[in-house]
């Protein structure tokens, strides 16, 4: 007699799923597009990771951070399946990247900033704020994005990308930065901020 | 990345600053860091850009919507799972 008390729990575990776990589809589509850059493969990448949360359903602690245990699948499954296929630039190594932006933004790192740019950057295209993410190395890009844009503790990114909270930081650091100059740039460009306010002494 | 010799107090603060802004620090720390802005204009205009760049990203990225197709394609999916376990349970 114990097989109509089954079903009966799979099925609320499966109305339990949709009810809870599908209200972060539009966040977790969000993260998917700006990882894998283009929406075909961002449905494939969403879907994915939920048949297979549904699938892990089962061992999940009610009352634990099902958003984050969401994440953490997504960011698993375009480590693992999307990334390869993508060819993007690789994965691991950037974060010892002796990079070009360093170079680049220290100019910004002195403080000669009017905080009229502040609001100049508000004045930049969502399109070219998308660009610009997308321009940065995956795992940089990611780590902003989650920390910025989804407002995940650093601690829960670190699980995401199992990697430790100090990696974490670092690629953080170096994202932003890479990002405000690449967004600074492209203000300067469109004379959204006039190039001698922040590039006069850049050199 | 402390290959800080003499003590800049500015060099401390805008290396914590993402800390800051993600309020991922302790009470005591976050009133050192605002103590400091506080004093310090460059500081404090260098901590108004990185905001500005978190509004702007939040501005930017949250509005996109998953194509209703996808949620319905999910839904159905979820749906055939359990109705093959339940043929197999049946089995």
């Amino acid at each position: 007699m114990d097989e109509p008390t089954d079903e009966r729990a799979a099925d609320d575990l499966e109305s339990r799923f949709e009810r809870d776990a599908l209200v972060f589809l539009d966040s977790l589509y969000g993260a998917a597009l700006r990882m894998t850059r283009n929406p075909a493969d961002a449905e494939d990448l969403v879907q994915e990771t939920y048949l297979k949360a549904f699938a892990a359903f089962h061992q999940f602690q009610e009352g634990t951070n099902l958003k984050a245990w969401l994440f953490r699948i997504l960011t698993n499954s375009y480590i693992n399946t999307y990334r390869r296929k993508q060819r993007e630039p690789h994965f691991t190594g950037t974060d010892d990247l002796d990079d070009w932006q360093m170079v680049q933004t220290q100019a910004y790192a002195t403080g000669q900033l009017r905080s009229a740019e502040a609001e100049a950057l508000d004045r930049l295209p969502d399109s070219e704020v998308k660009r610009a993410l997308q321009e940065l190395p995956p795992e940089f890009r990611m780590a902003v994005y989650y920390a910025d844009v989804e407002g995940f503790p650093y601690k829960d990114i670190a699980e995401m990308m199992e990697t430790p909270v100090g990696t974490v930081m670092s690629r953080l650091h170096r994202g932003r930065k890479m990002l405000r100059a690449l967004l600074e740039d492209y203000a300067v460009e469109h004379g959204i901020i006039a190039v001698g306010v922040s590039g006069g002494e850049s050199q | 990345m402390s290959e800080v010799n003499s003590f800049d107090p500015c060099l401390a603060v805008l290396d914590q600053v993402y800390e800051f802004l993600h309020g991922e620090m302790d009470e005591v720390r976050v009133v050192v860091i605002r103590q400091h802005l506080d004093l310090c204009p460059p500081c404090l205009r260098q901590y108004a850009l990185e905001q500005a760049v978190k509004a702007l990203l939040s501005r930017s990225c949250c509005q996109e919507q998953a194509p209703e197709t996808l949620r319905i394609s999910i839904v159905a999916q979820i749906r055939e799972i359990r109705v093959t376990y339940r043929t197999e349970d049946l089995a």
